[in-house]
């Protein structure tokens, strides 16, 4: 059997996620969103089924990519060389950007935690000192476009993904049977079994706990500034990774890397333990 | 490079730089949307108080007061729990008094308020949101 490696997990996921994208887009509605979404939930024929392997391959596209990102530079000397260098800084904006499509999604079904998720997203935004305001436009505006814009930035950020893994990143889709399948076999028995969550209205009196990935910040933003807490502390692995390979002295980087991952585990943890 | 190359990048840059400004004013271009107005068709007694998706209002012995449930730490909407008269953020558990005055926690600023006046008729209510 052909290696099974983590890149091509990760492009299944996102090609799988993509394709139930448009599957359930067709009965989303962005004027209805949390409508809707009960609606292909409860309704629809099939509807939790494409509405669960759409929520799980996007998640699995964004674990397998960070997986992939770690298993590429253990294996590869990406110090060496200018070009490659490029590639890989240019080629970490994958990970940003699945995680803006993974956390639009979470806002566009727009129950409590989708609307916390958007409302403080765009918070998040506008406290960027000078392009804060032109940033909000850009991404979300929620709060005077509706789902609109985000709605458009989630289908753009899913497709950028796969623009950039396959047309910039390999120039084709090199990806073996086995992956392929195997893969895709895993996530429609899973989502045969696990549903997508949904938030029921009033469940979240007191407390609310975001979307998984967000958890630690959601217990910054307690604590810190939301400029020091939503913004400057996330950007900093962003940054790091896209950075390592221009790094000469390398350790310092691991260090930040650790640190920072030690630190938000930490926080999410708390977070995930809060009560109220 | 060799010249061609060279022109023919910089063609490229240029034409993806003249788009840029259309492209960025298109976007960023607020379109004009007029202030809302939500009717509240009950009658409210001294004390009794209607829960909607943006406000509260309250029928207060001195008129009714709309008191929005956005947070002024990061815009999540807060709920009103009646057996304690307080508002509470389910974000980041900020809490306000029933007239939305900051209690505790990361917001620091008191909840917003609307202008409310009384239907003609005297069945309900209207609130005056901003656009």
């Amino acid at each position: 059997m052909k290696e099974i490696t983590y890149g091509q997990i990760a492009l299944t996921c996102l090609l799988l996620s993509l394709v139930t994208g448009f599957v359930v887009g067709y009965q989303y509605e962005v004027s209805a969103p949390f409508i809707s979404t009960t609606a292909i939930e409860a309704t629809l024929p099939f509807g939790w089924f494409w509405r669960s392997l759409h929520f799980w391959t996007s998640q699995g596209f964004v674990i397998f990519l960070c997986l992939h990102s770690f298993d590429t530079w253990q294996g590869m000397n990406i110090g060496q060389g200018k070009r490659l260098k490029i590639h890989w800084t240019i080629i970490t904006i994958t990970i940003p950007l699945g995680i803006l499509a993974l956390f639009s999604g979470y806002v566009l079904r727009f129950d409590g935690t989708g609307q916390a998720a958007g409302a403080i997203a765009e918070h998040l935004l506008l406290a960027v000192p000078w392009i804060g305001k032109a940033l909000n436009r850009l991404f979300m505006a929620i709060g005077s476009e509706g789902l609109n814009r985000l709605y458009v930035v989630h289908i753009l950020a899913g497709i950028l993904c796969w623009a950039l893994g396959t047309w910039y990143h390999t120039r084709t889709v090199r990806i073996n049977f086995a992956s392929f399948g195997l893969t895709t076999l895993f996530f429609i028995v899973f989502c045969m079994f696990i549903r997508a969550p949904i938030d029921l209205p009033l469940s979240h009196l007191h407390l609310i706990h975001g979307p998984w990935f967000f958890l630690g910040i959601q217990e910054l933003l307690r604590h810190f500034s939301p400029l020091i807490a939503g913004i400057l502390f996330p950007v900093i692995p962003v940054v790091t990774v896209a950075a390592l390979p221009w790094i000469k002295r390398k350790e310092s980087a691991y260090l930040i890397l650790l640190m920072w991952t030690f630190a938000y585990a930490g926080v999410t943890l708390v977070g995930i333990l809060r009560t109220g | 490079m060799k010249r061609r190359n060279l022109l023919k990048n910089a063609f490229f840059w240029l034409l993806g730089a003249s788009l840029s400004w259309p492209l960025f004013a298109f976007v960023q271009k607020k379109r004009y949307r007029p202030p809302r107005e939500q009717r509240i068709s009950k009658n409210l007694k001294c004390g009794e108080f209607v829960v909607e998706p943006e406000f509260v209002l309250f029928e207060t012995g001195n008129g009714p007061v709309a008191i929005s449930r956005t947070c002024t730490h990061l815009g999540c909407r807060i709920n009103y729990l009646e057996d304690k008269k307080i508002f509470l953020c389910p974000c980041h558990q900020s809490r306000f008094s029933q007239q939305g005055k900051y209690i505790s926690g990361p917001a620091k600023k008191d909840l917003g308020t609307y202008k409310v006046a009384k239907m003609e008729d005297g069945q309900g209510f209207i609130v005056y949101l901003p656009a």
